[in-house]
């Protein structure tokens, strides 16, 4: 697939009279790290739950490699090519490591099988344990997800999404709640996956986002004021405003 | 959806489940093994109607565990599907003549077919929603059947056929004699748990747990959850209809009562006491349940007082059940160092 | 069908029958709703809740002889019972899943019904029509029964109660912040566990005044809880679980319902409210006035 790997015309998402998301327009390239920043209520999670199919659009468009998006029911957004993790982690709890990808990998492979041995799928056993090895969960492949750490438990979420091979990977704050070590992690894991897809991630860790994406979209009111790159946000007078209005100010949070 | 995931996160300790016994050589086998266990029933118990009853609601509660334990949805109105399964049964042998076995394949079918309906009106409510969903749309399936005593018989249920012989030309059996019926019925039941076995073994049962443990995850993986939670409510409907037409077949009689809203709750009932989400729960709660309806009720008529006693307390205090509780001891002792 | 039998007089004693019947609905979808609103939870014991309304109903007016005596003490020692269940049984399900509690209130079910046949034995029992509410009103479309109209001004003056109560006071602001996000009562310090105590508390009584307004109208027996239950769940799913006004809408709705088919179609008549859910559920998933995302 060459050109853009997501196009976003005019987007907008109303509640009843209450307008979420307006007017927002951006294209998506491949193989980089885009943030999305925005004040508390700024629109974050209503553009990732329409661009993850979770809401769909009242206004404007979304393509993704060239397809309209409009009438795709979210359960085929993973099939295309899209994956998300959430703000608090979703993952399967009393399944173990091993069992969460390997039943997200079935989502391509086998849906409706009801005869055949689930843990003897050709090549499903051996790809779940690749991809829980390039999360670093290799050695806790037989744990159920909810006695892994916080941490396991995101890098976990995180491989689930992965079963789906998408192109664009949606991140909905991978480094909540996490200490310095396990942020670190996370930022050498995140460079490794954009080295094949295109991410788009929410983010309130000022710092890292700067270090880490390549672009920035700055969203407030449900608007976008601000695209660019980390210097050009940096010297942004609307977004310094914006954030300086804001109690607590950059690098904070 | 989110918080309830939470919940569950913070609430239910996980289950280990690839502990060497629980979740190894007790899980693989666990089809053969019921089936054993359930062929030295009759011996223990103290009578034979008692084991036949057993093995019913046992293949009842199995069914329903597909949909509760497995699938996490909480049914209130898994009597329509027995009690479809009955009375098909009863109306095809007594009203037409037909060949008893094709009578209980007539009834599977109706089950399954009265599920995908009412499971198409109420798959999209959630959680305790659904609950009150189903309840509501059994009744109407009950109240229909009493309308219907042309067909039903009404409230005096639906009677006038005898089956006294099941299989086909020479190779059907007697099931005058009791002995000989548990086992005929326990065949159907062995058969359908070897299905149900291998139907939670499958892919399909995979993703059924994956929405039991998280369908906004289910959801974003890229499986159609609500298609299904539909296929997971008619597959428990055909077994619990199976179930009714052994039911219709063992008794000679259908009392309109297995459609109504009590038949319904044995289902869950039967299926907490024993452990939702194990595959031979089921069978213990049902075998404890009428175990104890038959000896408390040799003393009182008011035998559900300690059945709803006893029903609180596994709520309040072993929502695992017996069965459940006793696999994640076996699991926690193996998984010790 | 002859519609020329059909005359006016008769549909107006069917739809009046309906409001009546539909006000015994709205009683108890509205304590099942409020209970939903505020503790999340739902009350499988409801339908017999209702039943236990009855029989407090017939005890105290078998020992003080007065309707107006049972009308009162009767859903208050229901409530004051339903205080009972929830600090001792539902509060220790907190921090568990919702199903939990409604498991528990299942099983409270059977407990009810035993504790009634032991009690006051397995057979109905009837219960007279005052003499005071005996007799009928003309109304000028026609004669109607005086009891089902003070049925309806009682219902009506609770609603009025519980209307005034929730918009006019300010514990009533406090439920209605506690039913949107139950955190914001914590952060502004409030008793919540208080709050959900009374407000079980009142959730029962509301269905136990139900039972007892009832009982004069259909037979009192331990039986009939069970087939209330069905009644109020598909009125409270018609309306949109939690929402009070679709309480009181659909409680109405249905009894109109049930009331009219009764006069076309008696035999459908058991059937109707259950039909006319499924078809409500297939249009709007959430119910009439249900915030989606719940149902569907």
């Amino acid at each position: 697939m060459t050109g853009p790997v997501l196009q976003v015309e005019n987007l907008g998402r109303r509640f009843g009279a209450f307008s979420a998301l307006e007017g927002i327009s951006a294209t998506l390239g491949r193989q980089r790290i885009t943030a999305v920043i925005g004040p508390n209520g700024a629109g974050k999670s209503t553009f990732f739950n329409l661009l993850s199919g979770a809401l769909k659009p009242t206004s404007g468009s979304l393509r993704f490699g060239g397809r309209d998006l409009a009438r795709v029911p979210q359960a085929r957004f993973a099939h295309l090519g899209i994956a998300r993790s959430y703000q608090i982690t979703t993952v399967f709890p009393r399944l173990t490591a091993h069992e969460n990808v390997r039943t997200a990998l079935q989502a391509r492979a086998s849906r409706y099988d009801f005869w055949s041995r689930r843990d003897r799928l050709a090549g499903l056993e051996d790809r779940a344990d690749a991809l829980l090895d390039s999360v670093g969960l290799a050695g806790r492949r037989g744990r159920p997800a909810a006695a892994l750490a916080h941490g396991e438990q995101r890098a976990l979420e995180i491989a689930i999404a992965l079963a789906a091979d998408p192109k664009l990977l949606l991140l909905d704050e991978p480094t909540a709640g996490m200490g310095p070590e396990e942020t670190k992690d996370m930022v050498a894991l995140l460079h490794r996956l954009a080295e094949a897809r295109a991410i788009l991630l929410v983010e309130h860790k000022m710092k890292m986002i700067l270090g880490l994406s390549e672009r920035i979209l700055v969203l407030h009111h449900g608007r976008l004021i601000a695209d660019g790159s980390p210097a050009e946000i940096q010297a942004d007078r609307e977004v310094r405003r914006v954030y300086l209005g804001q109690s607590g100010g950059y690098g904070h949070a | 959806m989110q918080p309830l995931d939470q919940t569950v996160l913070a609430t239910a300790p996980p289950v280990p489940r690839r502990s060497p016994l629980a979740g190894g050589a007790l899980s693989r086998w666990r089809a053969p093994l019921s089936i054993l266990a359930l062929l030295a029933l009759p011996f223990l118990l103290p009578s034979q109607a008692l084991a036949v009853n057993v093995l019913i609601y046992g293949l009842y509660a199995v069914g329903y565990n597909l949909l509760y334990g497995y699938t996490g949805l909480l049914s209130f109105g898994h009597a329509a599907f027995f009690g479809t399964g009955a009375y098909v049964t009863g109306i095809a042998i007594g009203a037409y003549g037909l060949h008893p076995l094709a009578a209980m394949g007539l009834a599977v079918a109706a089950a399954g077919a009265l599920a995908l309906a009412l499971g198409a009106v109420s798959i999209r409510s959630r959680g305790i929603y659904f609950a009150m969903v189903t309840l509501a749309l059994a009744q109407l399936v009950y109240y229909a059947a009493l309308q219907a005593s042309a067909w039903t018989g009404g409230e005096n249920g639906l009677r006038g056929f005898t089956v006294a012989r099941i299989g086909l030309g020479r190779l059907a059996v007697d099931i005058l004699n009791p002995l000989t019926k548990y086992f005929v019925v326990l065949a159907f039941v062995g058969a359908a748990l070897a299905m149900i076995s291998r139907i939670l073994a499958s892919p399909f049962g995979a993703v059924i747990e994956a929405i039991r443990e998280s369908e906004t995850r289910a959801r974003a993986c890229g499986f159609d959850v609500e298609r299904t939670k539909l296929l997971a409510f008619v597959l428990s409907g055909l077994f619990c209809g199976l179930a009714g037409a052994l039911f219709a077949i063992h008794l000679s009689i259908v009392p309109l009562d297995s459609l109504a809203y009590h038949t319904s709750g044995m289902a869950v009932v039967m299926t907490l006491v024993g452990g939702a989400g194990t595959f031979f729960g089921p069978f213990v709660g049902a075998l404890a349940v009428l175990v104890l309806e038959d000896a408390l009720s040799l003393w009182t008529p008011h035998w559900q007082l300690a059945l709803g006693t006893v029903f609180i307390l596994f709520v309040l205090f072993l929502p695992r059940g017996l069965w459940g509780t006793a696999l994640a001891r076996i699991g926690a002792m193996r998984g010790r160092p | 069908m002859d519609w020329g039998s059909l005359d006016l007089e008769l549909i107006a004693m069917q739809l009046f029958s309906g409001v009546a019947l539909g006000a015994v609905f709205v009683m108890l979808a509205l304590g099942l709703s409020i209970i939903f609103g505020m503790l999340g939870i739902v009350n499988f014991a409801h339908g017999n809740v209702f039943m236990v309304g009855a029989y407090a109903g017939v005890f105290v007016m078998e020992r003080t002889g007065s309707f107006w005596a049972a009308l009162i003490l009767g859903p208050l020692l229901v409530g004051a019972l339903g205080l009972l269940v929830e600090r001792f049984l539902i509060r220790p399900l907190a921090g568990r899943p919702p199903d939990d509690a409604l498991l528990l209130t299942f099983g409270l079910g059977y407990v009810l019904v035993e504790g009634v046949r032991i009690l006051f034995g397995s057979d109905g029992l009837p219960f007279a029509t005052p003499e005071a509410l005996s007799g009928v009103a003309d109304l000028g479309v026609g004669f109607f029964p005086i009891y089902r109209i003070f049925v309806i001004g009682v219902v009506a003056l609770v609603l009025v109660a519980l209307w005034v109560g929730l918009e006019r006071t300010k514990l009533g602001l406090i439920v209605r912040a506690g039913a949107r996000d139950p955190e914001i009562l914590r952060v502004l310090g409030v008793d919540i566990e208080r709050l959900w105590l009374w407000v079980f508390g009142l959730g029962i009584a509301l269905a136990a005044l139900g039972g007892v307004l009832a009982a004069p109208m259909r037979s009192v027996n331990p039986e009939m809880g069970n087939v209330v239950l069905g009644e109020a769940f598909a009125v409270t799913v018609i309306g949109g679980m939690g929402s009070l006004l679709g309480s009181v809408v659909a409680g109405l709705l249905v009894g109109v319902v049930v009331s009219m088919t009764a006069l076309l179609a008696p035999e459908m008549a058991s059937i109707a409210m259950f039909a006319f859910m499924a078809l409500v559920l297939l249009v709007r998933p959430q119910g009439l006035f249900g915030k989606p995302g719940l149902g569907a």
